[in-house]
């Protein structure tokens, strides 16, 4: 749903030059336009699935931080939204898949991983797609070259 | 916390005045790393007037093409501020609440 706030509402002006913000360490990200919907790839360079949404926990664990206390990224998210972005709401936790943090290599055009992407939990459909449907099929068990 | 609880929250000062939405969340690569890539921290809140086509990030790069797109977004999104995290008083329902004396940065991402 398209929202906005009335410039003229706001308690300063639109137009104002704002200082440059401190600048950090590391390298800069926007979670929007660098990591959500980017493609994520396994170490094999295999497309595995693409981030939905990011898991955010302060340093000491807190599930809701807020800004008294850091905030990492801990994990990418992957599931369920097409009918939450349609709708509004959000997938329940259940559902969401993580890939941990620690797993990813490289952030840039698509996010890779170091690892296979057969050893995540997020590709279960395919495997058991693969096992008990394709699998059962005669020659589905083969390369067919 | 789903970062994605965020996105699109009314932003407040600590008067409840509203000053817009959280159209992205910047994030710093500079904590220790857990793998091969340093860890994420959120640096601060994005918030703009208005919730949409703000993802194209216009507003926060230094692109100027295609002219007539570049110069309607920027227009679009005029007022659009970084606030960092440590000004961050309190995070609601659909709601973020900022502390008394928050300051408000430039959104540009090479600033």
């Amino acid at each position: 749903m398209k929202r906005r706030v009335p410039l003229s509402s706001r308690p300063f002006p639109a137009d104002e030059q704002l200082p440059a913000p401190p600048r950090p360490a590391g390298r800069v990200l926007d979670a929007r336009l660098h990591l959500l919907d980017r493609q994520v790839h396994d170490v094999d360079e295999t497309p595995v699935v693409v981030v939905d949404d990011l898991e955010v926990r302060g340093t000491d664990g807190d599930e809701h931080p807020t800004g008294a206390q850091e905030a990492v990224v801990t994990a990418l998210l992957s599931g369920p939204v097409l009918g939450t972005r349609v709708f509004g709401g959000r997938p329940p936790a259940t559902r969401w898949h993580r890939i941990a943090w620690s797993d990813v290599t490289e952030v840039g055009v698509v996010v890779r991983l170091g690892v296979r992407g057969d050893a995540l939990d997020v590709t279960w459909t395919e495997r058991w797609v693969r096992d008990h449907v394709v699998g059962r099929i005669p020659g589905g068990r083969h390369d067919p070259g | 916390m789903i970062l994605g609880d965020l996105l699109d929250a009314h932003v407040r000062d600590d008067q409840g005045r509203r000053l817009g939405y959280v159209v992205d969340v910047r994030l710093v690569l500079d904590r220790p790393a857990s793998g091969l890539l340093a860890v994420p921290r959120v640096h601060g809140l994005l918030v703009s007037p208005r919730t949409s086509s703000s993802f194209l990030g216009y507003e926060r790069r230094d692109v100027r093409a295609p002219a007539l797109l570049a110069r309607w977004l920027r227009r679009r999104h005029r007022g659009t501020f970084l606030v960092l995290w440590p000004d961050v008083e309190r995070l609601g329902d659909d709601e973020v609440v900022l502390r008394t004396g928050y300051r408000r940065w430039s959104p540009v991402l090479d600033a």
